[in-house]
C-alpha cells in the first residue's frame, strides 16, 4: 500500500479506537460507580463539536505558544502512529514521542497564564517520575530481545513467546504509564480537579479539538506499543480484545481510587518502579529470564 | 551496541576524522523539534501571569517580564536551544559532556533574572547540584578515554565494555542525572517553573528531557 495511504488510514484508525475507547473507559467508570453515564461515543463526538465550536484568545496568553502547542501535540502523536503501528521503528523514537508529549502538557499551562495552568505545569515537572520506569521498561525489553525495533521484538515473541511472561515486572512498569496516562487516574496529578482542567482549563474551541485528537491517539498508541511489545504478534481481533480488556482494567481502577496528592503519587510511582526495576535485575541475574 | 539497532536506519555521516556526527531517524526527531521549539522561542513573547493578589478580596495580579528581562531569557533560551540540538547528534562523547554543561549553565541563566525569591532558591540549589555533578560528568568521560583511547561513538559502540569503561559509564549517569535536574535531583529543580515567561520556561524542561532520552542511547552505546 502507498506509504502516505497506509499512514492516513492509521491516524484515522488510532483516532476512531481511541475515542471509542475512552468513551468505553468513561462508561465503565459510570457504570462501576452505578451512574448511567453518557454513551460510548460521547468522546467522539465531543471531540468533533469541538473543531466547530467558537475560537477565542485569553488576553494573558503568550500566543505563539498557546496556539502553536496544540498543532505540536497532534502532530506528535500522528508521529507515534507513524514509528509505531506504520513503520514498527525504534522503541526510542516512541520514548522521545512521549518525552515531547510532557513538554506539550508542561507548555499548554503555563502558556495561558492561568494560575490554574502554570500549577498542572508545575506538577508536569514534578510526574516526570513515571518516564523512568518506562525507560527502565524498554531497556529490559532491549536486554531480553537484543533491540529496539519493534518489527524484531515482534519476530522475538514469535519465536519465543510473549514477553508479558519472561519480564512480567517490566510490563507492570509500563502498565503503570498506562494508568498514569488514563483519564481520571490516582496518578493524574496534571488534571486535578482542584485545577479546573489543569494545563487544558484555557484552551477551548478549535484548540480544545485538537487536544481531544490527540488523546485520543496518545491512548490507542499507548495501547498498541505495551500490546505489541509484551503481547507477542496479534491479529487485529487480539489488538481489539487486549485494547477493551486494559480499557476496562483501568477504567475499574480509576472508579474506585481517589486521586493521590502530588507527593503521594510521585513516591507511589517511584516505588512501584523501583521494587519493579530491582526485581527484573534480580530475575536476570538469578537466571529466571533466559 | 549497534547505532542502527537503537535509533533505526543510519540516514547518513559526517566523518570528521575520529569522530563521526551519524544522522538516524530518532536522532533526526530529536534535534528537528527542539529547533522547531528554538525557533518559536525567538518568535514568542510571554504570558502575563495572573495571580491572587491578597485575601478577602476579588482583585488578582498581574505579573510581567519586563523588556530588558525578556531579551536576556529569551537570548539565553534560544543559545540553550542551539546546545541542546547540538547534543542530540553530535558523535563525540566529549561534545555531549560539554553540550550538557553548557545547557546545565543556560537553566540556571534562563531564571537567574527573576525576582521571585523562591524561584532563585530553586535555581541556587540547582547550580549546587548541577556544579557537584559536573565532576563525575567530565570525569566519567574522562575515564572512557583512558580506557578505550577514543571518544567517538561510532567506534565506543563497536567495542565491547570493560570494567573501567562500565565504571566511566556509571559516573557519567551520575553526572547526567544532576547536570539536567531529574529524579530523584527534580525536587530542586521544580520550584523555578513558578516564573513567568512560559517560552523561556519551556527550553528547561525541553532540554533536559531530550539530554536524557540522547543519554539513554549514548550509555547503551558505550556499554552494549
Amino acid at each position: 500500500m502507498n506509504l502516505m495511504a497506509e499512514i492516513l488510514i492509521q491516524v484515522i484508525i488510532a483516532f476512531l479506537a481511541g475515542s471509542l475507547l475512552l468513551g468505553l473507559h468513561r462508561k465503565i467508570m459510570a457504570r462501576v460507580q452505578r451512574r448511567p453515564g453518557p454513551p460510548i461515543i460521547q468522546h467522539l463526538l465531543h471531540s468533533l463539536k469541538f473543531f466547530f465550536k467558537e475560537t477565542g484568545f485569553p488576553r494573558t496568553v503568550s500566543k505563539v505558544f498557546y496556539i502553536g502547542i496544540t498543532f505540536i501535540l497532534a502532530l506528535i502523536w500522528v508521529v507515534g502512529v507513524i514509528a509505531g503501528p506504520v513503520a514498527h521503528d525504534s522503541l526510542l523514537i516512541l520514548f522521545g514521542v512521549y518525552a515531547v508529549y510532557k513538554i506539550v502538557e508542561h507548555n499548554a499551562g503555563s502558556s495561558s497564564g492561568s494560575p490554574y495552568g502554570k500549577l498542572s505545569c508545575v506538577r508536569a515537572v514534578l510526574s516526570a517520575a513515571t518516564e523512568l520506569p518506562l525507560f527502565a521498561a524498554i531497556v529490559f525489553v532491549y536486554l531480553v530481545t537484543g533491540t529496539m525495533n519493534i518489527g524484531e521484538i515482534i519476530t522475538y515473541q514469535s519465536v519465543n513467546g510473549p514477553l508479558i511472561f519472561t519480564i512480567p515486572l517490566a510490563a507492570v512498569m509500563f502498565f503503570m504509564l498506562i494508568i498514569t496516562k488514563s483519564p481520571y487516574s490516582p496518578f493524574a496529578i496534571t488534571k486535578d480537579k482542584a485545577l479546573i482542567s489543569g494545563f487544558e482549563t484555557e484552551h477551548y474551541g478549535l484548540l480544545r479539538g485538537f487536544m481531544h485528537f490527540s488523546e485520543a491517539i496518545a491512548w490507542y498508541v499507548m495501547l498498541w506499543v505495551f500490546l505489541t511489545i509484551f503481547s507477542g504478534p496479534l491479529t487485529a481481533a487480539g489488538y481489539l480484545i487486549g485494547m477493551i480488556l486494559i480499557t476496562f482494567i483501568t477504567a475499574f481502577i480509576n472508579a474506585t481510587t481517589p486521586i493521590l496528592s502530588p507527593n503521594h503519587s510521585v513516591m507511589t510511582q517511584i516505588t512501584i518502579g523501583a521494587i519493579c526495576f530491582f526485581g527484573t535485575v534480580i530475575m536476570i541475574f538469578t537466571g529466571v529470564v533466559a | 551496541m549497534d547505532i542502527v539497532t537503537l535509533g533505526g536506519n543510519l540516514l547518513g555521516t559526517i566523518p570528521l576524522g575520529d569522530i563521526v556526527l551519524y544522522l538516524t531517524p530518532f536522532n533526526l526527531f530529536l534535534f528537528a523539534v527542539l529547533l522547531g521549539f528554538t525557533a518559536l522561542i525567538a518568535f514568542s513573547k510571554p504570558e502575563t501571569q495572573i495571580e491572587a493578589a491578597k485575601f478577602n478580596t476579588l482583585g488578582v495580579a498581574e505579573v510581567k517580564v519586563d523588556e530588558k528581562e525578556f531579551k536576556q531569557r529569551r537570548f539565553l533560551s534560544v543559545i540553550c536551544g542551539i546546545a541542546s540540538a547540538g547534543a542530540m547528534i553530535t558523535g563525540d562523547l566529549f561534545n555531549f559532556t560539554l553540550f550538557m554543561a553548557l545547557v546545565g549553565i543556560l537553566n540556571i541563566g534562563i531564571v537567574s533574572a527573576v525576582k521571585q525569591t523562591s524561584v532563585l532558591n530553586s535555581a541556587f540549589n540547582y547550580g549546587l547540584i548541577a556544579m557537584m555533578c559536573s565532576l563525575p560528568l567530565f570525569g566519567g568521560a574522562a575515564i572512557i578515554l583512558a580506557a578505550t583511547g577514543t571518544l567517538s561513538l561510532s567506534v565506543l559502540s563497536q567495542m565491547s565494555a570493560s570494567p573501567m569503561v562500565v565504571f566511566g559509564a556509571i559516573l557519567m549517569l551520575i553526572g547526567i542525572l544532576g547536570e539536567s535536574g531529574v529524579a530523584p535531583f527534580f525536587a530542586s529543580k521544580a520550584e523555578m517553573f513558578r516564573t513567568p515567561g512560559s517560552p523561556f520556561i519551556v527550553i528547561i524542561h525541553l532540554s533536559s528531557l531530550f539530554i536524557i532520552v540522547r543519554a539513554v542511547e549514548i550509555l547503551l552505546l558505550v556499554l552494549w
